[in-house]
């Protein structure tokens, strides 16, 4: 039968990191492997083979405990260590589209300063267009998601260098 | 076997009793959840899981369009909606067939025709089969009335859009009616959208029984046996058994050729119930409702037949013809499922959601238990309350019973409350234990012996 040894999987972990591909699906036979590349690291996120007895049961997929699984929470979960940004989070599972249309420029880039009301990008449901609306004031640090991937409900979207003297204000209003 | 991936619409467990078929047959599982069941056992089964949106179902798992976004979205070829939710919607259909998504269930059509009860009885009433004697659609309490004193009291007001147990009323007398008939048409306006109301004749001293029935895209279709759910409160199934107990091999056919008629005369795809009312002072059934879907108590079924009903769903809707003929379908034994809920029989059933402490569900020869739950798991407000279905197999229906007494008495379930204890007491009654019961029998007899 033939099976990869885990030098095989390192090696193949290297050369998807190393590519402009995002995602890996290899089958072979009946071993199955699944690598995504989530921040500019690869990492195997489900290895699935058939088990030599029981066939027809295959055991639970394999998820190494620093593989993102759900892809939910993994950019929430950052904003801890970038203490003080503020998270813009998707209002609604959908496509997310930087800009209006395809070819526009994007609503926003890293580094531009915005206002509560700006729109920062739009969440397609379904032929349905939803604009997001920044909902704070300050400067964007970080784009989380990329332009016509799919993103989840309270997914992380952009990080928010948060202006100074609005935390008072927050804190007042609250 | 056509499919790679399916995406599972749906929670608790079901959804992994879903996905635990899909990894059988070598097909991944994507499951949406809401923010509440983001760390869900079945979240964790799932090769995928989507955070759909907030915990409310309204604004999760009823979305149509979000749930085929996430489908389109993570590349699934498939659709399964288990049951509830968005099960009977036909515009989730509709949505799949449109995105050439496949639809683990039947067409849109069958939903829809199955789904108005007045449909329904009018179309099965044309095959010479019997439906319970009732009105047509009826306007006006006016109408309501003379149809009742037509049909002779008790009656049942029923909403032509309900099922399921929900949206009915009964009526004992003509004094009643119009008050009773307003709030009905009010209830069933605000319900399903449709205020449509018809009668039927309410049947004393009746079980309910059903049959599975499957078909395929060949036009094939085969039942697998009956199911008794007679024990109901407020037409809710708490314990099912199969093979029903009054059943004699002459009406066994009887029942399974009728539903076999009714699927096939619609050309049914896919899995389905179809129920029927049994008067057991006649000994004659009629005609209750389809439903266009597989339904919380199939596990009784697979039980007594050894067939794996979820993946034989996921194969006819790939398009394979049906795995066995009817003649291959056997059944042997007897099986028992209880219902075992987040709720407090002592205190009138009310809820009981919370953090389970402790979860040790039994085993051992003939046990099943299908559940999301675990000890730390905390059963949340915004779902139902099932936390498990227990189910028993034995030799025979003593076999079967012993088995599921001492199941009950070893699963131990502490700090919420839950139906345990209820079913117990029913394991150990003598008119249940006799089979000397009826769809009312819990309300009517057991919950006031149990001090209700």
């Amino acid at each position: 039968m033939e099976t990869l040894t885990q030098d095989d999987v390192f090696l193949i972990l290297k050369l998807i990191e190393e590519s402009k591909y995002d995602e890996l699906h290899l089958e072979m036979g009946d071993l199955r492997l699944d690598v995504k590349k989530q921040g500019g690291r690869a990492s195997v996120v489900d290895t699935q083979g058939i088990p030599e007895g029981s066939a027809g049961t295959p055991p639970p997929a394999v998820f190494p405990e620093d593989a993102p699984h759900t892809g939910v929470a993994d950019d929430v979960e950052t904003t801890e260590d970038d203490s003080g940004l503020i998270p813009i989070k998707a209002s609604m599972l959908g496509t997310f589209y930087r800009a209006p249309k395809p070819g526009a420029p994007p609503f926003v880039e890293v580094g531009r300063d915005i206002t509560v009301d700006d729109t920062v990008c739009i969440i397609e449901v379904m032929k349905l267009f939803n604009t997001v609306k920044a909902g704070v004031n300050g400067r964007v640090a970080r784009i989380c998601a990329s332009d016509g991937e799919m993103v989840e409900y309270q997914q992380t979207l952009f990080l928010v260098e948060e202006a100074e003297g609005r935390d008072e204000e927050k804190r007042k209003s609250a | 076997m056509g499919l790679s991936r399916v995406f599972v619409a749906n929670r608790g467990e079901i959804a992994l009793r879903i996905i635990r078929a899909c990894h059988d047959l070598g097909i991944e599982a994507v499951l949406a959840v809401s923010e509440a069941d983001r760390e869900s056992r079945p979240a964790r089964e799932a090769d995928r899981a989507l955070c759909i949106g907030p915990p409310q179902a309204m604004d999760s798992y009823l979305k149509v369009e979000t749930i085929i976004t996430a489908a389109l979205g993570s590349h699934a070829d498939a659709i399964h909606p288990g049951y509830g939710f968005l099960a009977e919607q036909p515009e989730l259909v509709d949505a799949c067939a449109e995105h050439d998504l496949i639809f683990i269930g039947p067409k849109a059509d069958h939903i829809r025709t199955m789904g108005d009860k007045l449909l329904a009885r009018e179309m099965v009433g044309t095959l010479g089969i019997p439906v319970i004697p009732g009105s047509e659609m009826v306007a006006t309490g006016d109408e309501a009335r003379k149809a009742a004193q037509k049909l002779g009291f008790p009656v049942l007001l029923k909403a032509a859009a309900g099922g399921g147990g929900k949206g009915i009323k009964t009526v004992n007398g003509a004094d009643d009616l119009t008050d009773v008939f307003d709030e009905a048409a009010g209830e069933a306006r605000a319900a399903f959208g449709d205020d449509r109301i018809f009668i039927e004749r309410y049947i004393p001293n009746a079980r309910h029984i059903e049959v599975q029935i499957m078909g395929d895209s060949q036009g094939a279709v085969v039942h697998f046996f009956e199911r008794d759910c007679s024990l109901q409160r407020r037409y809710q199934k708490m314990l099912e058994e199969a093979p029903s107990p009054v059943m004699t091999e002459e009406l066994r056919e009887e029942i399974c050729d009728a539903a076999v008629r009714i699927a096939r005369h619609i050309g049914y795809e896919n899995a389905g119930t179809v129920e029927f009312v049994f008067d057991q002072r006649e000994r004659r059934f009629y005609f209750l409702e389809m439903n266009t879907r597989i339904q919380v108590e199939h596990p009784i079924t697979e039980m007594i037949t050894g067939v794996d009903l979820v993946k034989e769903q996921i194969s006819v809707a790939a398009g394979n013809p049906l795995a066995m003929a009817q003649d291959d379908i056997t059944m042997s034994g007897h099986a028992i499922e209880c219902r075992i809920n987040a709720e407090s029989p002592r205190r009138a059933f009310h809820p009981s959601p919370g953090r389970i402490d402790r979860w040790e569900a039994p085993a051992g020869e003939g046990i099943r238990v299908d559940s999301h739950c675990y000890s730390g798991y905390v059963v949340s407000p915004y779902y139902d309350s099932l936390l498990a279905k227990l189910v028993s197999w034995g030799t025979d229906r003593s076999d079967a019973i012993t088995k599921m007494r001492h199941a009950l008495e070893h699963f131990i379930i502490s700090g919420i409350d839950t139906t345990i204890p209820f079913h117990h007491y029913i394991l150990h009654n003598r008119e249940y234990l006799a089979g000397d019961i009826n769809t009312r029998w819990i309300e009517d007899t057991l919950l006031r012996e149990y001090g209700q």
